[in-house]
């Protein structure tokens, strides 16, 4: 009987530990709120005060990335200059591919980016038609990769069915020609994947006469999948989501502005542009000297890019964006704060510099 | 005896200090033997309540390493956010992901966190509806519902005694029968009921399944001390078995009404269910019956009026507090324990039944037995429809 009782008791004894324990999974931490809160405004103009942490790519006042689409966007690779026997100028450029690096693709979110020349996109490879491009591939990283240019070319220097194995070099050549905006990207199977990671760039095949002096700006629209599902978690112009919305690009009232917009994304069949406050004039592929058309969308497939001339009557701040408003939210949204012009275009490209 | 105690307890402690020796190996000197395989974070969304202006969505680090969460969405569209009390999340831990937005009432949404390795997880709310303000109001209305789902139809269930009492043996048994096919079918109900609340709003890491099958087993066991020590007390006085099988079946109901609590509550709180008139006398039908199985082994003692209405609260008062526990702060974790504990103790309670009945009638009538088993689940399957 006695002992009934005992184990009786340790049984409620080990029922009541039971319980008690399973309380810490239960009651969710206890919140301690001495710091004094901070007050947070969204976008949309709606406040909240907060103890804790804002996550906030929109908004982004934090460090630097390692990716700097300011500095991407009107950097130019003109390669190594030298003119031979013939007078055909020489330009020599050096591109090397790696797999294994993290990057901060949006403020938090570390991602492993395949690059050309540690960048996504790689370098904005420029000549001016019929150049003699020279283009000097390394693969270091740990998988086969290629360069795939698009343009006039020999089969053999098409980088489809040659891929260069790791630690492999190939040596690309061909003349800069059509005149144009292009782009190269790896086509190594699978090809879907290789862009994903971020092997692509800008290329562009200036004609011999100059175009019009413009202030002029790349951008690469492009996406990262993240999750692998698919469907891209973020979109943007030049890699980092909302980057121009956080750090809008100055440009002046009645100045031409230029713009080579490169459409690389993948698993959605299409994207679009579209610009506020003003109307551009847009050149299918850079080929043709005559507009295609006076308007403010563009919609492109994978692969297609288009030149834009435009300029802005009206001082202020406006957006360019996907006006598919899923890739907007998700990142592919910019804008540009126009300046007064002062009447000081230090920012023309000088072209009797380049050769 | 004495001088083997030392002998004993190193014979017991040995076991345990080899085991940790091998933990203690395996977390250091051989931790990198062991490293294959690809580690996989994963964070559950546990609740969402929709403020004004703002969507709140409550969520826990349920995988195997700390994550940070480092972006929120809603509908897959990435919106700012706040995350309390910061964006890094240990195992288990859990944070409020505080997301202004002007959302509609009615209207499904998706809430999304992407975790630092761009991974995104995701909840979906059928229909968006504001969070309830914990307030004297509230607090009247959940308890209003639990006294109409619990209470009330256990009260009315339990006017059956007189007519009961009047039944001749065999009809007796096949109302006690009866009784244990209501209590088999409440039983299996609860099971299913902490199941879907496992599948539906619990991690995979707590075992939900592998936790009911050991509540259930757990509170059978203690259900079934308590039971053999209340009726050797009462064999003194020899005053009523009965009353001691009803009041196991009340304790069994009650705790089945507490986890019914906490589930409606909790439903009325996350808007999950339309809390219709319908709703309401569909719960208090099925609950008459629980009225009906404590009434039944009483009509063999004389029972008084206050007794009665004592064990009617015992099993239908817990209905109030599981909805007002449920509807002011529901864990999915807390409603399947109760749940699983009432399962338990009314399959122990079906057991004294038939015990009392083997007792109490020297020939047992099989065909009163299957036929009152049977009629009890069918009628609990039916009225269970119309919820």
């Amino acid at each position: 009987m006695q002992s009934t009782i005992q184990s009786a008791k340790m049984f409620y004894i080990l029922i009541s530990i039971v319980a008690v324990s399973s309380l810490y999974f239960v009651v969710p931490s206890v919140i301690i709120a001495e710091e004094t809160p901070t007050t947070f405004l969204t976008h949309t103009g709606l406040v909240i005060q907060t103890t804790g942490d804002v996550i906030d790519p929109i908004g982004y006042d934090g460090e630097a990335l390692d990716f700097d689409p300011d500095k991407f966007m009107k950097e130019f690779d003109y390669g190594e200059v030298t003119v031979l026997d013939d007078g055909t100028v020489l330009r020599e450029y050096y591109i090397t591919a790696r797999d294994d690096q993290i990057m901060e693709v949006s403020p938090g979110v570390f991602y492993n980016v395949w690059t050309f020349n540690d960048s996504v996109p790689g370098p904005t490879i420029r000549a001016t038609e019929g150049d003699l491009v020279r283009i000097h591939f390394t693969n270091e990283g740990s998988k086969p990769h290629s360069l795939h240019f698009h343009g006039i070319h020999k089969a053999e220097m098409d980088g489809v069915f040659e891929s260069i194995g790791t630690g492999g070099k190939f040596t690309y050549e061909f003349y800069a020609e059509p005149v144009g905006l292009h782009l190269y990207h790896c086509h190594v199977h699978p090809v879907e994947e290789h862009i994903n990671h971020g092997l692509y760039g800008a290329y562009i095949v200036d004609p011999k006469e100059p175009r019009e002096p413009a202030d002029e700006f790349v951008f690469v629209l492009n996406g990262f999948d993240t999750d692998f599902d698919s469907e891209n978690n973020f979109y943007a112009a030049n890699t980092i989501p909302f980057y121009y919305q956080h750090h809008p690009i100055e440009i002046n009232a009645n100045q031409n502005i230029r713009a080579y917009v490169v459409n690389i994304l993948e698993f959605d069949a299409v994207n679009n542009f579209h610009l506020h406050g003003t109307l551009f004039h847009h050149y299918p592929a850079g080929t043709d000297t005559v507009p295609s058309g006076y308007n403010d969308m563009l919609t492109m497939s994978q692969g297609d890019r288009q030149i834009l001339e435009f300029n802005y009557k009206y001082p202020g701040l406006y957006m360019f964006h996907a006006h598919n408003t899923e890739f907007s939210e998700k990142g592919w949204v910019s804008s540009f704060l126009v300046k007064e012009n002062t009447g000081n275009f230090d920012t023309q490209i000088e072209y009797d510099d380049i050769i | 005896m004495t001088s083997s105690k030392p002998v004993l307890a190193i014979s017991a402690i040995a076991p345990i200090v080899l085991l940790i020796i091998m933990i203690v190996f395996l977390l250091g000197p051989a931790s990198s033997f062991l490293q294959f395989g690809v580690v996989l974070p994963e964070v559950s969304i546990e609740k969402i309540e929709f403020v004004e202006n703002e969507i709140q969505a409550t969520v826990r680090n349920t995988g195997p390493i700390d994550v940070d969460v480092v972006l929120a969405d809603v509908n897959d569209r990435i919106q700012p956010a706040a995350i309390e009390p910061d964006t890094s999340l240990k195992r288990f831990e859990t944070a409020l992901v505080r997301i202004p937005f002007d959302w509609n009432e009615g209207q499904p949404y998706e809430i999304g966190v992407t975790i630092s390795d761009g991974t995104r997880f995701a909840k979906g709310i059928d229909a968006a509806f504001p969070a309830l303000e914990p307030n004297v109001d509230l607090f009247v209305f959940l308890g209003t519902i639990g006294f109409l789902i619990g209470v009330v139809p256990i009260m009315i269930g339990l006017l059956w005694y007189p007519f009961i009492k009047k039944l001749g043996k065999n009809t007796f048994n096949f109302f006690l029968a009866f009784t244990m096919g209501l209590l088999v079918f409440l039983g299996i109900d609860a099971v299913i009921e902490a199941t879907e609340i496992s599948e539906n709003h619990l991690s995979s890491i707590f075992n939900g399944e592998l936790l009911i099958a050991t509540v259930v087993i757990l509170s059978f066991l203690a259900l079934y001390g308590i039971g053999k020590q209340l009726t050797k007390k009462i064999e003194f006085s020899k005053l009523s078995q009965g009353l001691a099988i009803s009041l196991m079946i009340a304790i069994g109901i009650g705790f089945h009404n507490l986890g019914e609590g906490l589930a409606v509550g909790a439903a009325i709180a996350l808007g999950e269910v339309a809390l219709s008139t319908f709703l309401i006398i569909g719960f208090a039908t099925h609950n008459t019956t629980e009225g009906l199985a404590i009434a039944a082994p009483l009509t063999k003692s004389k029972a008084k009026i206050f007794k009665m209405i004592g064990l009617g609260l015992i099993a239908g008062v817990p209905a109030i507090f599981g909805c007002w526990v449920g509807g002011f702060s529901f864990s999915p974790l807390f409603t399947l324990i109760f749940l699983a504990i009432g399962a338990g103790a009314i399959f122990q309670v079906v057991l004294s039944i038939f015990q009392y009945m083997k007792e109490k009638s020297d020939l047992l009538s099989n065909t009163s037995l299957f036929a009152g088993i049977s009629a009890g689940l069918i009628v609990m399957y039916l009225t269970s429809v119309i919820i």
